[in-house]
């Protein structure tokens, strides 16, 4: 290098030039040829609060990619998964499925995103027009909303829309049977939390028209402490409290409640209470709080599940968790499309994947069907039950009819003006 | 002119005695800065570097523009990314609901941003040191609580879905991917021309003498609460303008732009690249995007590697990258007529 | 807003008790984080942002200790005692590196340990959120005080909260080492002059605020959800409450601590949607008409 004497900018802009050498050196811009193996790119949320979603995730996919490709792969092409960590910021997931595909050569996207990131990569799947499935967003207007639409992404998760109707009816009819009319609410401040409250609510009153929600709870999502919101339900004195609080929050929150005997004071509905990550970790839990399955390995009770279930714990050490199986299914329904195509091609996945119906350990009826409209899974277990404090933690599941969800979703979409 | 205009011309002669040519390299160095950017997607093809590209122009405006407030002025604003996430949602927003021209809604976050950082500004600069800072953060939270508390309009926690429309305008097409990294080139050159001339103006220069004896300045008849109010307000015009490239990179805006994590990664973009520079932001960015983006590709501890990282700047250095080079350059330029 | 809910709430005594309690409740465990914050800054003046690491690390402390020995006053002297020596270690070590330089290095120095604590969490415990449960003791039914519920723990918590108010507004008001760290905060140069160890000082003062944040960790440890990050939002209201009361101000974290808890408390009865917005609000009137704070002394 020659040393310059001139001041000012022209030091400067040397200096930022090298700088951006260097940068462009760094970088790993330059995209690999493609291989016989097929990349698929999987953003999801590693670190953080929420790492559990990411990390079960990955277990789900790897334990069925494991699967595939010991029977030869997608097509005889061996999958490669690429999982990369978002953080949980929207603008990152973006990020990082953009680079996923243009850079690492990814072919096929399994977004394992919390909902707002499952929207940005959704407009990148647009844009991009790769293949994508989305597996862990609940939130139903991400498929139901035609406004959504595009024909390269799917979803093979539940849905908060599913849940609600079969939560509201199954609650509905708990409420008839030991007469609760005076109804409490408490769910985390955030699109799922309000939408899923509000669904169940127009359900339960819909079964149940002689029932009233007299308080409602919104704490943030993440909050530490909950003493506010317990004690003014117990001001509230409701018969019955519904709850979608999940995960930590929900631990936290019977943790705190039980401290003001609040279990002892109404019946509980918590639709995310029977996953093994809350359930294992409480460790003072109330018998008989009512909850929706998330993935539990007795319920639907073939010895598929309590199978996949075993071979999880046995190559994870912990149970899987609902997020464990939603992405598990997104494996197994590319292999099928794929074997029925014999290609890896994401434009002819796609084709296939419409309609496509594979037996599944997860299925109500032993099967799971992509549905061809929407492309949204449906046909999965869903039932609610009663806890018990130790295994089998829900013994017995009440199932909910897929029949009524159908006629209820159309109904539901059509005031939504989405049909 | 009076004594005291006199003596306020006589403290900035160097901005006064040769503005033209400066201004000429600035301009020239500005061009060729944008040409070399933007003759780039014909030689290198691969998409991801366009996109390294636009999110530079985004956070680096941001950025930047947050050194005005920070390395030129000394006000150190935590709750800078407020306006960030403001652009990004007026512009988002607008064009979801109203269907105007690109140009137009960005003139109208512009508007609306000088608007709100008005009103911000005008109660928050009055406060000092660690309180300005807090009084900003405190704003800053108070804007990502309304965003998503106000559901109806901001999509509260889910953002702004569906996608940002953005009609071609001027045979510009925005959806087209080489479109969309020529105009984020475009805005980040002119930002920083515009930013520059801010810092090298006799506003700029006053700007200066506030951040190093605000009382001084006052005695000498400047209106320091006028002069942080509008410098508060220019650097809120150009991270809101960042804050609008984002939103048409994600085609979309979320709350996290709005977030004070915003704010901290500008603060943190500054430390790395340097504050007594005019670039260091900037190398700051490059910096920071690309340590964010090899890192979290090798592990997912990606928090204690960029935390060792940060270690060896704040303990090591002691100072950004930009002001470190800056003096072991003239260190070694001084160094042998000492020793000779 | 249901502001029928607040006012309804207002006339009843058996409500007032309880939300009243309930604010004191969260009140008391914030005031322990905050008072660490505002000791910190008053006597070193560093704003220490990875204060909440340290009642992440009470938590687990506590609950990893509660697991190994099942006793509970052994738990919450391990989460104390722990962070009180990770306060020492990264003060001497760490941050007495970077007490000249610019308040943003500080800062960054204290942003990087965020980063790095909560990895390092992660890293030990795993990344799934853990619960310690409550100790059988505390497993009763909880009082009744002119109608309104109060669970015994609760009494506990406030109870430790202030009596560790009381002792540190006595201690530093009566006794000499509390005589001698005052004076190191208002002119150390002096007081390393007279021959005391100043360095000693600010690490001790480091491990108290850190040991009260880790107490802190360790007491909310049977009722709230153990996560790496967890001292995130903990952080920021603390953050609040120390900007409200006046930074270096014990007294007015006690206050802040209180009036923030009420606002939480009270707020989520009349605003459910924007509780923690009216936090922020109150922040801003509070810093826009006395920019130091309710309790904080005039900067010259």
């Amino acid at each position: 290098m020659t040393r310059t004497r001139k001041p000012g900018v022209n030091r400067r802009a040397t200096l930022a030039m090298m700088g951006a050498g260097a940068a462009t050196l760094a970088m790993p811009w330059v995209a690999r040829a493609q291989a016989k193996t097929i990349k698929v790119g999987m953003p999801t949320i590693l670190s953080g609060r929420v790492a559990q979603l990411g990390t079960s995730s990955r277990n789900g996919v790897m334990i069925e990619v494991d699967k595939v490709n010991a029977a030869g792969g997608l097509a005889g092409r061996q999958i490669e998964m690429v999982i990369r960590d978002s953080k949980g910021q929207p603008q990152e997931a973006a990020r990082v499925a953009r680079e996923l595909v243009n850079t690492d050569g990814c072919e096929l996207l399994i977004d394992a995103e919390a909902s707002s990131g499952a929207f940005a990569v959704h407009e990148v799947a647009r844009d991009l027009g790769v293949l994508c499935i989305h597996t862990n967003s609940e939130t139903s207007a991400l498929t139901a909303d035609p406004k959504q639409h595009i024909p390269n992404a799917f979803r093979t998760a539940r849905q908060g829309v599913h849940d609600s109707i079969v939560g509201g009816s199954y609650a509905a009819s708990i409420s008839k049977a030991k007469g609760l009319k005076k109804w409490a609410t408490c769910a985390p401040d955030y699109a799922y939390g309000r939408d899923t409250t509000g669904e169940f609510t127009t359900y339960l009153k819909r079964f149940a028209p002689d029932t009233e929600i007299i308080s409602e709870s919104w704490p943030k999502l993440f909050q530490a402490d909950y003493t506010e919101v317990v004690t003014k339900i117990l001001q509230a004195k409701p018969q019955a409290l519904y709850s979608c609080l999940w995960g930590g929050d929900l631990t936290s929150y019977i943790d705190q409640a039980n401290i003001y005997a609040l279990f002892s004071q109404m019946e509980v509905f918590a639709v995310n209470m029977a996953d093994y990550t809350a359930l294992t970790v409480v460790k003072n839990l109330p018998k008989g709080i009512h909850s929706g399955n998330r993935y539990i390995k007795t319920y639907p009770a073939t010895a598929e599940n309590a199978a996949w279930g075993d071979a999880y714990k046995a190559k994870y050490n912990e149970y899987p968790t609902n997020w464990s199986w939603e992405n598990a299914t997104a494996i197994m329904l590319l292999a099928e499309a794929s074997k029925k195509t014999n290609s890896a091609d994401g434009k002819k996945l796609a084709e296939a994947l419409r309609g496509l119906k594979i037996k599944s350990p997860f299925g109500a009826d032993g099967t799971v069907t992509m549905r061809a409209e929407d492309q949204t899974l449906v046909g999965y277990a869903i039932g609610w039950g009663t806890t018990i404090p130790q295994e089998p933690y829900v013994p017995q599941v009440q199932a909910g009819d897929w029949k009524t969800i159908f006629e209820l979703e159309a109904e539901w979409k059509k005031s939504k003006g989405y049909t | 002119m009076t004594e005291l205009q006199a003596e306020r011309a006589a403290m900035v002669p160097r901005s006064q005695a040769r503005p033209q040519r400066w201004r000429y390299l600035d301009v020239s160095i500005a061009l060729a800065a944008f040409l070399v950017l933007a003759m780039l997607p014909m030689f290198i093809g691969s998409k991801a570097l366009l996109d390294f590209v636009i999110r530079c122009s985004a956070f680096g405006l941001f950025a930047t523009s947050l050194n005005l407030l920070v390395g030129f002025t000394g006000m150190v604003s935590f709750g800078h990314g407020m306006f960030f996430g403001l652009g990004a949602y007026s512009f988002g927003l607008i064009m979801q609901r109203t269907g105007v021209p690109v140009p137009v809604a960005f003139v109208a976050t512009l508007v609306i941003t000088t608007i709100v950082a008005a009103v911000i500004g005008a109660i928050c600069v009055r406060l000092k040191e660690i309180y300005f800072a807090f009084v900003t953060l405190a704003f800053q939270m108070l804007i990502h609580s309304t965003i998503l508390s106000w559901v109806s309009l901001t999509g509260g926690d889910q953002g702004l879905r569906g996608g940002i429309p953005r009609p071609a305008f001027f045979g510009i097409d925005l959806t087209n991917h080489v479109h969309l990294y020529i105009t984020s080139c475009a805005l980040l050159v002119t930002g920083l021309l515009l930013m520059r001339q801010i810092a090298q103006s006799p506003f700029g220069y006053t700007l200066r003498m506030i951040r190093d004896n605000a009382n001084r300045a006052s005695f000498v008849g400047i209106d320091v609460w006028r002069a942080k109010l509008t410098i508060f307000v220019l650097a809120a015009l150009f991270a809101s303008t960042g804050g609008v490239i984002m939103a048409l990179f994600v085609s979309g805006a979320y709350p996290e732009f709005a977030y004070w994590t915003i704010s901290g990664e500008g603060i943190f973009i500054n430390m790395l690249g340097g504050v007594t520079t005019f670039l260091g932001p900037m190398v700051g960015t490059v910096l920071l995007l690309i340590l964010n983006d090899t890192v979290t590709r090798m592990t997912e501890y990606y928090g204690i590697v960029l935390g060792i990282v940060i270690l060896f700047f704040a303990i090591g250095l002691r100072k950004g990258l930009m002001d470190f080079a800056v003096e072991w350059y003239a260190q070694r330029r001084s160094g042998p007529a000492e020793r000779g | 807003m249901d502001l029928d809910t607040l006012t309804g709430c207002l006339a009843s005594s058996a409500c007032l008790v309880t939300q009243t309690t309930s604010g004191f409740i969260i009140g008391m465990l914030l005031f322990l984080v905050a008072v660490g914050l505002t000791l910190i800054f008053g006597v070193l003046k560093v704003v220490n942002f990875s204060h909440g690491a340290f009642y992440m690390f009470g938590a687990y402390f506590a609950m990893t200790a509660y697991q190994l020995s099942g006793s509970f006053a052994l738990a919450m002297l391990c989460g104390a005692a722990g962070t009180a020596l990770l306060g020492l270690v990264f003060e001497r070590v760490f941050m007495s590196r970077v007490y000249g330089a610019d308040v943003l290095m500080q800062l960054l120095v204290c942003y990087a340990f965020v980063l790095i604590f909560d990895d390092v969490v992660r890293m030990i415990w795993g990344p799934e959120f853990k619960s310690m449960g409550m100790p059988s003791a505390f497993q009763v039914a909880p009082l009744f005080i002119a109608g309104g519920v109060v669970p015994p723990y609760y009494l506990l918590l406030i109870g430790v909260a202030l009596s560790a108010a009381v002792i540190l507004g006595l201690g530093l008001a009566r006794t000499k080492v509390g005589k001698v760290i005052r004076a190191a905060a208002h002119n150390p140069g002096m007081v390393s002059a007279l021959g005391i160890n100043t360095g000693l000082i600010y690490g001790g003062v480091f491990a108290l605020g850190g040991m009260l944040a880790g107490l802190a960790g360790a007491l909310a440890a049977p009722v709230r959800s153990l996560t790496p990050g967890m001292g995130f939002s903990v952080l920021i209201e603390s953050f609040i409450v120390t900007v409200i009361g006046g930074m270096g101000s014990i007294l007015g974290a006690l206050i802040g601590a209180i009036l923030i808890g009420m606002i939480r408390s009270f707020g989520s009865l009349g605003f459910p949607l924007f509780t923690e917005g009216l936090m922020y609000l109150f922040m801003v009137i509070v810093l826009v008409s006395r920019p130091t704070g309710l309790f904080g002394k005039e900067v010259a």
